[in-house]
């Protein structure tokens, strides 16, 4: 393993697509990032402002038909190896909202998911175990 | 020098930072986490089927008896099929690990099989239930209710009207 993998295990950088979530993960991510009861910066994660810089993508949402490209173009964006984790039941199965005309249905029909993290919305706790998990998945990747 | 009390104190009060990938951490009471389900309370009233919001809940008939199947992928944690179920036989624990990876995704289900019973009446198969006892116009003792729980629907009719009561 070259420095710069043995480096970049260490600490992997968060990004977050909306991919037309009814924003409650969002704020769950927001909680997890930002108060310091749960900061997911003790795992050595940070949140990016640009695909360019991601190692972990945290998607929330059903992938509505409205944002579908958009989400498929960023996601094209983040370099590889990335690992993919699913937050909510939305981006899983569509939760409340499958089967309705606006929706493309679950993420996984466009995007390879790593990890799910289940919940509506997920606990911040929850969050942080499944960022754990991508964090192993991403250090067998590098 | 009030700072000085201010560092004091939280000093002894240490982190307020979670300890939990690393360390354990708290659950609230009441907190609705996985699904569980015990078929042997359930009388398969499907009124959780009827409530879901998010369509997590599934009856369906096998040869055996009838199944209820609940994906935890897409159940909303909403509390309904708890609130409805009038006897207690599905609710939601407190457990909340629920995180798992991709290929484990439609493993993540709680079911449970209610045999059917032969109607000791005339043998036919079906599920046993409890009569309710508004409907019946008589008081039933607990020898009636037992032996109403085992007739399949037109054995029960002829049953309650044999005891007296509304059929």
């Amino acid at each position: 393993m070259s420095l710069i993998s043995r480096i970049s295990a260490r600490s992997p950088w968060l990004y977050r697509i909306n991919a037309g979530s009814c924003n409650g993960c969002d704020v769950e991510l927001a909680t997890t990032a930002c108060i310091p009861r749960y900061d997911v910066e003790r795992l050595g994660c940070q949140y990016c402002g640009s695909p360019r810089h991601a190692d972990i993508v945290l998607i929330t949402g059903v992938m509505t038909a409205r944002v579908k490209d958009k989400v498929l173009q960023l996601f094209e964006e983040i370099p590889d190896p990335k690992v993919t984790v699913a937050v909510g039941i939305c981006p899983i199965s569509g939760g409340v909202f499958r089967e309705s005309y606006a929706v493309c249905g679950p993420l996984d029909k466009y995007i390879p998911v790593d990890v799910n993290v289940v919940g509506c919305p997920p606990r911040p706790q929850a969050i942080l175990e499944g960022v754990a998990k991508a964090i192993e998945i991403w250090k067998q990747r590098l | 020098m009030k700072f000085l009390k201010l560092l004091m104190r939280n000093l002894a009060k240490g982190p307020s930072t979670d300890p939990f990938p690393f360390g354990p951490t708290f659950t609230p009471k009441g907190l609705r986490g996985r699904i569980s389900y015990d078929a042997s309370l359930c009388t398969m009233c499907r009124a959780c089927e009827q409530v879901c919001a998010g369509g997590a809940i599934r009856i369906d008939k096998t040869p055996e008896g009838m199944r209820l199947v609940v994906w935890q992928n897409t159940c909303v944690l909403c509390g309904l099929c708890q609130y409805y179920c009038p006897t207690g036989a599905i609710h939601h624990t407190d457990n909340w690990h629920m995180v798992h990876l991709e290929a484990e995704k439609f493993d993540q289900v709680e079911e449970g099989l209610i045999p059917y019973v032969a109607c000791t009446g005339c043998g036919a198969k079906m599920v046993a239930s409890y009569p309710n006892p508004k409907t019946l116009g008589f008081q039933p003792t607990q020898e009636d209710v037992e032996k109403l729980r085992l007739l399949c629907p037109s054995c029960r009719r002829k049953a309650i009207a044999a005891m007296g009561g509304k059929s």
